[in-house]
């Protein structure tokens, strides 16, 4: 970057546009993050952890002879179930307390590409997403001795499943005005994740116009993608759900840039 | 009733127990007038709500597994409210600042308790059995009712409450009660055998729910609705009754203190 300088010496602020800058706000807005919610990251994987390990040891004192296919759709759908309730129904939680703690307008008064910001939220997620992943899937292998085929394709669809269900949540916690309605929202969402979405068990077992229903929703797709990379045999049509993801990952972007963008 | 109406009445005696028993339960219904209908929706969401989903969990199941279901949703749609809003309410005195003023009001503590059991343990009826009503549908099996279930909801309903209510006011700090309950819903809900039989649990964990309430609950519940599935009931009752007890004589001694 050539410095411009003043007259006497004391060098111009940096311009706030090229991709050196938006790397550097994104470094700073991820280390603003991980400050603000550096007692609420440990807790949170924490919790992560414990259910997404608690659903596949629960649900096996439930269902205690599980033959392998099912076993299997709750091993992966329990990984993904942690994965996307961070995105989708945690972070619009960590949205709706900075609003109701008053320090929200002031994170946007920051010097920073908004883009940039969202990437940072992503990547928090991210953080706070995966060891509940790994932990689900620890806890399947153990108690259900199902065989994994993980295939590099895993990189991409956790990836694809993190940054679609957080910008998801990210448009609906910065679209909805009110903090106390995002709190509702994210906790019916986290009903429906749980249990009416065809993730941790066979869509057969919905009622026909509901499995219709999650064909155009994101969830069902989501969990498609990355059984597809975890295990071998029981997915299908896995391009068409990175089809379906894409189109939800740009919906929930241009809702979030147009949310973003607006002034007061 | 008293003759003399002085200006200074006595605080004692049966009549003014009684009157502060009414006064209170007005003042706790208008206090949590918001409640009384998301009592509702709450226990059809972990009522209804979940007889669905586990039926989406469990496939195909045979006729005992869905009766088992079905006489478990009951259990299923108390726990909410004894375990989760009776300490919601406290709760939200505490945070609000205004728990002291309530124990300020010049009624026996006694009184101000018993209004909560009952307010509570009468709400979590429409619920309940719209539930159960909710999963008969869902899985179509036959009911076998006995006179039996209006004891078993009454004390199954009360045994929450009040252990709710006690653990509420022992913990002074609101956020750990809120760790607490969420605790329990996660407990109830994946490792309870409230919907599946006690016995299809590893040992030393069907020995741990022999003494938690939950699996009693279930039990005198199902007896009341069904035949043949259950054993030992009168364990269960006496189960449930102590319960009940203990929280009530650790209600006591902490209401009862003063600070």
């Amino acid at each position: 970057m050539t410095a411009v300088s003043l007259a006497d010496g004391i060098p111009l602020p940096m311009k706030r546009r090229g991709v050196a800058n938006w790397v550097r706000s994104y470094l700073a807005m991820l280390r603003w993050d991980m400050t603000n919610t550096r007692l609420m990251i440990p807790i949170l994987a924490f919790a992560q952890a414990i259910s997404g390990a608690g659903l596949v040891l629960g649900f096996g004192l439930l269902i205690p002879s599980q033959p392998p296919l099912v076993a299997a759709y709750l091993v992966t759908g329990a990984a993904v179930v942690t994965l996307i309730m961070v995105g989708a129904a945690v972070g619009p939680q960590l949205v709706a307390q900075q609003k109701m703690e008053g320090s929200y307008d002031f994170m946007w008064s920051l010097p920073v590409p908004r883009s940039a910001a969202a990437m940072s939220w992503v990547t928090l997620n991210a953080i706070i997403a995966v060891p509940g992943m790994v932990a689900a899937l620890v806890a399947g292998a153990l108690r259900f001795d199902v065989s994994f085929a993980i295939t590099p394709m895993v990189v991409p669809a956790v990836l694809i499943t993190i940054v679609s269900g957080t910008l998801l949540g990210y448009a609906l916690s910065h679209a909805i005005p009110k903090p106390e309605v995002t709190l509702l929202v994210s906790q019916i969402l986290i009903f429906v994740i749980f249990g009416f979405a065809p993730i941790a068990f066979p869509a057969e077992n919905l009622p026909s116009w509901m499995a219709t229903t999650h064909q155009y929703l994101p969830f069902v797709h989501m969990a498609n993608i990355i059984r597809d990379s975890l295990v071998d045999g029981i997915a299908t049509d896995v391009a068409h759900s990175y089809l379906v993801l894409a189109i939800w990952s740009v919906v929930a972007i241009a809702v979030s840039a147009a949310v973003l963008r607006r002034r007061k | 009733m008293t003759t003399a109406t002085a200006e200074v009445r006595i605080r004692s005696g049966v009549g003014f127990w009684l009157a502060s028993y009414g006064n209170m339960l007005r003042f706790d219904m208008v206090n949590l007038r918001i409640y009384l209908g998301l009592v509702l929706v709450v226990q059809i969401l972990m009522g209804g709500g979940m007889a669905y989903m586990y039926g989406f969990y469990f496939g195909d199941i045979s006729n005992v597994a869905r009766t088992f279901i079905v006489t478990g949703i009951p259990a299923l749609a108390l726990i909410p409210v004894g375990f989760v809003m009776v300490p919601g309410a406290i709760m939200n005195h505490k945070i609000k600042d205004t728990y002291d003023f309530v124990w300020s009001l010049p009624v026996p503590r006694l009184a101000s308790a018993a209004a909560t059991y009952t307010l509570f343990t009468t709400l979590a009826i429409p619920g309940t059995i719209v539930s159960l009503w909710i999963a008969h549908i869902r899985y179509a099996v036959t009911l076998d009712i006995s006179w039996s279930i209006v004891p078993a909801i009454l004390l199954t309903s009360l045994m929450a409450t009040s252990v709710g209510f006690s653990f509420a006011h022992a913990i002074p700090e609101p956020r750990l009660t809120n760790l607490v309950t969420n605790l329990i819903i996660f407990l109830a809900l994946m490792f309870s055998p409230i919907v599946v039989p006690i016995n299809q649990f590893p040992g030393w964990w069907a020995a741990v729910h022999r003494v938690l309430p939950f699996y009693h609950m279930a039990n005198v519940i199902r007896a009341g609705l069904s035949t043949g599935l259950v054993d030992s009931v009168a364990t269960s009752w006496l189960v449930l009754a102590i319960w009940t007890c203990l929280s009530w004589l650790l209600a006591a001694w902490v209401v009862g203190r003063r600070r």
